[in-house]
């Protein structure tokens, strides 16, 4: 019969890089804390669509697209723990970035196309 | 088969090879958002209309993210709890966390629902009105087409009867209802009567196909009977024969399909056949994308059956909870004519004034808060805020909330807006702009994502005791794999969000 594992601590050294028992409580207060972020940030983002004259509207939309943002940084650095993650992951992440960068740079080169432009500019 | 490296580290990697392939997927991911992303920027850079603007209700999205940053948190401590060996703690999260998506897609469907039922009206000048259509029944007909037939034509080779469900009965004191049965009494052109029902028809087009078939057949016997002339090596003579011999098979070709054609419609079974109802003329109420074409004495089915009779009415019964007299981009500066002589005010004319009041306040608003805009009649923020006008407006500036629902509820406020004035009708759904089909495509592939990681999770939470006593570890990774690909739908909903809902 297997024995319950319940209180036990975590099998050191099978996961990479957590290698020490995890702290339950401080660990759940850091996300709950995370989460408390993000709930905040979220509020601010509707304030500052709906509430807060910035004189521009494309100033409304940067800031409100900096603070998802923010939020997407914690999810990815503490709920998925890119904060401290393997070398492989990065580079695989790298690639994804460079692509979607490509992608808007198509973007932009469709916007200055001189051609649609010009036949846009018609009557 | 052992699958290596499920718990323990690949030492080339220093991961276990799960988490390698959830962060390809979470990479593809990426990609394929992305995209969607950047086709929301083009089409809203590239907008040749004012651009849907804090039109979708905030709090229902609102509390969706809410609903996702708690399960993001809720996953990620059930995670940490299978790593400190608390079994419970774990339990409590998952099921947490997924009590979380099903709330999610609960106030996703709401929202959907809304937009299913709510209608935008766009007239012939450009202005716009929104609200729903009046429920069809008893004297009401909605947005239907309301067309009287004394005759019906169908094809025997296209129509499949679906003109049917359009079918209506009148009462004596005016009112439609469906009808008990659709198995209407007609007169076929030989004066027998029949059962227009799917039984007789079966039989007519299975008889008709037959005889279509075997017409077929004959015709290419005859046309493979005939001599082909080859100019460079028969002479003059054997060309002439030849000639002949095409030129008869060819009249033998017409006189099989004539001899045919008088055939089957001794037979009844023409390729059309007027059908005349016997208990006089019949009432249809027809859904506009049902149509082929309607006109005052005929209305065209597009399964092929035609009616022949009167048009009753094609103006759709209408209610009214907005405004929206903003000029297309190429126009802005036409709205003074456009807001002047706008069709709306040919069924609204009550409002005009009021409309026109509640303009100037919000423009004159406007410009006390923006003095550097030189011409805010001209400005898009202005626009949007002063032309466009919604019933049941918080500050209730335009009309009370009483009145508001009386307009979108009440039958005394209900307009007919003839089909003629209208340049486009849809509900809230994708073919209503870009922007809702954008909207509905990125909103539902997420709400699949959703729905594919809370299946995982629960898989998760259903099957996870066994695995948990055995090798708490594999269990662990697990769960934080499908808690990676839970974060990533968070993430991605945190952008969807304000740039649906607030921007």
């Amino acid at each position: 019969m297997s024995h319950s594992p319940e209180h036990t601590p975590a099998i050191p050294g099978d996961h990479g890089h957590d290698d020490h028992p995890i702290d339950l409580a401080k660990t759940v207060r850091l996300y709950l804390f995370i989460g408390g972020c993000l709930i905040f940030g979220t509020i601010i983002t509707w304030a500052v669509a709906y509430y807060v004259d910035l004189g521009d509207k494309h100033l409304n939309i940067a800031l409100g697209l900096l603070i998802a943002t923010v939020k997407v940084s914690l999810v990815c650095l503490i709920f998925m723990h890119l904060n401290h993650e393997r070398g492989l992951i990065y580079k695989v992440l790298l690639f994804s970035m460079i692509f979607f960068a490509a992608m808007m740079f198509l973007f932009i080169l469709a916007q200055m196309d001189p051609i649609l432009n010009h036949f846009g500019n018609q009557p | 088969m052992q699958i290596p490296y499920e718990v323990s580290a690949r030492p080339d990697t220093g991961l276990y090879n799960a988490k390698v392939g959830i962060w390809l997927f979470l990479a593809s991911e990426v990609m394929l958002f992305g995209g969607l992303f950047s086709s929301y920027v083009f089409l809203r850079i590239g907008a040749d209309f004012s651009w849907p603007f804090h039109e979708l209700k905030v709090l229902p999205g609102f509390i969706n993210t809410m609903v996702l940053i708690a399960s993001s948190v809720s996953v990620v401590a059930a995670w940490a709890s299978l790593k400190a060996r608390r079994y419970g703690w774990y339990q409590f999260n998952m099921i947490f966390t997924l009590l979380c998506a099903v709330a999610f897609m609960c106030i996703k469907g709401y929202e959907y629902k809304g937009k299913f039922t709510h209608y935008s009206l766009k007239f012939t000048d450009g202005s716009v009105i929104s609200g729903h259509p009046v429920p069809e029944g008893g004297k009401n007909w909605g947005d239907r087409i309301v067309f009287e037939a004394t005759s019906v034509t169908i094809n025997l080779e296209k129509s499949n009867l679906e003109f049917l469900d359009n079918l209506r009965t009148k009462s004596k004191d005016g009112e439609y209802s469906h009808p008990e049965t659709v198995a209407v009494k007609f007169k076929t052109p030989t004066g027998s009567e029949i059962t227009l029902d799917s039984g007789w028809f079966k039989k007519q087009h299975r008889e008709f196909m037959d005889a279509k078939s075997d017409l077929r057949r004959t015709i290419t016997a005859l046309e493979l009977q005939k001599p082909s002339i080859d100019k460079d090596d028969d002479d003059a003579a054997t060309q002439a024969l030849k000639q002949a011999e095409i030129d008869r098979l060819t009249k033998a070709v017409t006189k099989a399909g004539d001899e045919w054609l008088a055939a089957v419609k001794d037979k009844e079974l023409p390729p059309t056949m007027v059908l005349t109802p016997v208990d006089g003329p019949i009432t249809f109420f027809v859904k506009e994308n049902h149509t082929m074409n309607y006109g005052k004495e005929q209305l065209s089915f597009r399964e092929g059956t035609s009616l022949q009779g009167k048009l009753v009415t094609d103006a759709i019964q209408f209610n009214v909870d907005l405004i929206d007299l903003r000029p297309a981009p190429a126009k802005m500066d036409q709205w003074k004519s456009l807001h002047a002589d706008s069709l709306v005010w040919r069924h609204l004319p009550e409002l005009k004034e009021r409309f026109f009041a509640y303009r100037d306040a919000k423009v004159k608003e406007f410009h006390e808060h923006r003095k550097k805009v030189a011409e805010p009649e001209l400005d898009e923020d202005c626009q949007r805020d002063a032309y466009r006008v919604e019933f049941a407006n918080n500050d209730e500036k335009f009309m009370s909330h009483d009145d508001a629902h009386a307009y979108l509820h009440d039958e005394k406020h209900t307009i007919n807006v003839p089909r003629s004035e209208k340049r486009f009708y849809s509900n809230f759904s994708p073919s209503l702009s870009p922007y809702y089909a954008i909207y509905f495509l990125m909103t539902g592939l997420h709400g699949l994502h959703v729905v594919g990681g809370a299946i995982v999770l629960g898989w998760f939470l259903l099957t996870g005791r066994k695995m948990y006593l055995s090798n708490p570890e594999h269990l662990a990774n697990r769960v934080e794999v499908g808690g990676l690909f839970w974060h990533f739908v968070d993430l991605v909903w945190i952008f969807l969000f304000p740039l649906y809902y607030l921007m």
